[in-house]
């Protein structure tokens, strides 16, 4: 299995032993829907993705995953209050727009939004940018800055300060080494890779 | 030979191309094309039994022409009914002879390896309630009087179409639909099958479509209407069909025309080209341009094969479709649906733009149905969900043939 794909599943599993069997679940930023298909069989979810692109749409329904094509802010507004019981944001979080205005819209609409992205703070990514002096290459970020699309980097550090900024209550969170697998508790905004929150109003 | 290549070559430069259903050259013999049904025959199911209308009319019995294409399975549960549009039929794929002029009017969709796989699915489609092409409509013959109904006709809506294709396929031996499909008005007789059957049905296909016909759709519809009964031959709907409101009719379909394309792709096809035969002097009402030239003709062929009273009626039922209105509300009209939907809008249809096509997920997901939109960018307009894409056959493959159980996959 290449690297990314088992990083991917990584965040997958995670995200999967804290999703309730049985509950409605939301995953904006859908892609191809791997992570929807995961649930739907390992958690019995019924879920619905969203996403921008036509072909993707295409995958999800191949896959038997339910997804709808077009913008995540609209898409959200047509929803009662907590007419979710999760809203999953996974690797999606730093190519947003407006990332208050969808949190703060996945909050009124999920009773739990999970937020999963790659820490920019990770000492790996700091060297790296102060050595090589260019955007961020990797294995996850992979393409050149003239084929990327926008990005708006967040840190560990960043979020939380986010959340304490908008009174957003964290109520699980975890920290992934630059491996993706094993926790790591110590100085995470400088030594995890990867991380992944449960936030409620 | 030749030209068969030059044909797939063209194809292959322009994988959007939209078929010109009432305009098309000859095309290639059925018999080379090995994605085609073939030649294919119409039959017709006769209701001996009395019908009730939902305006609570009634006729002793009714007919509707249809045409299948594959064979239904020994658990009958692979069958597909195909529900056309305003002035669709039944005939949607293949010809009715080797030498016709061109096929039916889903062709490029359904057959043997298409997105409707005729190997696979028991594909069925009628001649609507109301219409004109087989069915009993208007201008069937009234046994009571010897002369055509007209406007004694019962009023037609969508539920009664569904309701009498549910007949048609009882008597058929379908157990089961593996799906509905079909677009603009054939994309309302989804909805409603999903409704009015929930257990019969798996899967809802509804492309350009609405589940509330909107004030510009219906004022569309009144001023076609109004250009077939201000035609004094209309006679209040009291004519034999080959004298009837012809410039009527024909006026009414021109304008209809107009809402079906778009101001991109009318202007790609005709521009401000004038036609051949104008001469220099502009200071006259003849036909001047190509776009004038092709509607007259799009009016002129309508005439020869559509009624004009069922052009009322059938308009009046979309008119009339309004789930939102009948149920109390869209949540509620989807709160019997069993079948998984998916429902495709098209960026530049401006009859039942994108977002009619979104409300009607909306309030699926909504009422907790498992529903999906996609939409094509494409600049064709309404009749979009006619074109030749990849994109929407590789779409409606997926949506048809993907197996209930789904596998283990961690491919991103």
């Amino acid at each position: 299995m290449p690297k990314l794909v088992e990083k991917r599943t990584v965040d997958m599993q995670i995200i999967g032993d804290w999703v309730e069997p049985r509950t409605r679940v939301l995953d904006l930023g859908c892609g191809r829907g791997t992570l929807l298909g995961y649930l739907a069989q390992t958690k019995e979810v019924a879920g619905i993705g969203v996403d921008l692109d036509f072909h993707r749409i295409t995958a999800c329904v191949q896959r038997g995953v339910t997804a709808y094509q077009g913008d995540m802010l609209a898409f959200m507004r047509e929803f009662p209050d907590r007419f979710f019981d999760r809203v999953i944001c996974s690797r999606t979080v730093q190519e947003l727009d407006d990332p208050t205005a969808v949190i703060l819209e996945a909050l009124r609409v999920g009773r739990t939004l999970t937020v999963g992205f790659v820490n920019h703070g990770f000492w790996k990514n700091r060297l790296a940018t102060l050595f090589r002096g260019r955007k961020l290459r990797n294995q996850v970020y992979t393409t050149e800055w003239f084929e990327s699309r926008p990005a708006n980097p967040v840190t560990i550090a960043d979020f939380e300060h986010f959340c304490a900024a908008k009174g957003i209550r964290i109520a699980r969170r975890a920290h992934l080494a630059g491996n993706w697998r094993s926790p790591r508790r110590l100085c995470p905004n400088l030594l995890a890779g990867y991380a992944l929150y449960d936030l409620t109003r | 030979m030749t030209l068969a290549l030059l044909a797939s070559a063209a194809r292959a430069l322009c994988p959007c191309r939209m078929p010109d259903l009432d305009d098309v050259p000859a095309g290639a013999p059925a018999v080379a094309d090995p994605g085609s049904v073939g030649v294919v025959a119409s039959r017709d199911f006769v209701h001996a039994a009395p019908f009730t209308f939902q305006s609570g009319q009634s006729l002793p019995g009714f007919t509707l022409r249809y045409e299948t294409y594959g064979e239904l399975n020994a658990a009958r549960d692979n069958a597909i009914l195909i529900c056309h549009a305003l002035s669709g039929d039944h005939h949607c794929a293949g010809r009715h002879a080797t030498d016709d002029r061109k096929p039916g009017w889903w062709d490029n969709l359904i057959g043997p390896g298409k997105a409707v796989d005729t190997r696979r699915f028991f594909v069925i489609c009628s001649n609507c309630l109301g219409g004109c092409v087989g069915s009993t409509g208007p201008s069937s013959v009234n046994p009571a009087t010897g002369r055509p109904y007209g406007i004694a006709f019962p009023f037609v809506t969508i539920r009664d179409m569904v309701r009498a294709q549910k007949l048609l396929l009882d008597h058929l031996g379908v157990a089961t639909l593996h799906a509905a499909i079909g677009g603009s008005m054939g994309g309302m007789q989804v909805l409603q099958w999903g409704i009015e059957y929930p257990g019969f049905v798996r899967r809802l296909l509804a492309m350009a479509t609405t589940s509330r016909e909107g004030a510009q759709a219906i004022a569309f519809n009144e001023v076609g209407r109004q250009a077939i009964m201000q035609d004094p031959a209309w006679n209040q709907g009291d004519y034999v069909r080959e004298a009837g409101p012809r410039t009527g009719l024909a006026i009414a379909r021109m304008m209809a025309h107009i809402t079906y394309v778009s101001d991109a792709s009318m202007d790609r096809k005709f521009g401000r080209r004038k036609k051949g035969t104008a001469n220099g002097d502009a200071y006259t009402f003849d036909i001047q341009f190509e776009v004038e030239s092709y509607l007259r003709h799009q009016g002129q062929s309508f005439i020869n094969r559509f009624d004009a009273n069922s052009y009322l009626y059938i308009t009046r039922a979309l008119d009339q479709f309004d789930l939102a209105h009948a149920y109390g509300s869209v949540e509620t009209a989807f709160a019997p649906v069993q079948a998984e939907t998916l429902v495709v809008g098209f960026t530049s249809d401006w009859l039942f733009p994108p977002e009619q096509n979104r409300a009607i997920v909306h309030a699926l997901l909504r009422a907790g149905k498992r529903a999906t939109y996609a939409e094509l960018a494409t600049d064709l307009g309404h009749d979009s969900f006619l074109l030749e894409s990849e994109d929407l056959y590789a779409l409606v493959r997926s949506f048809l043939e993907r197996e209930a159980a789904v596998l283990v996959d961690f491919s991103i």
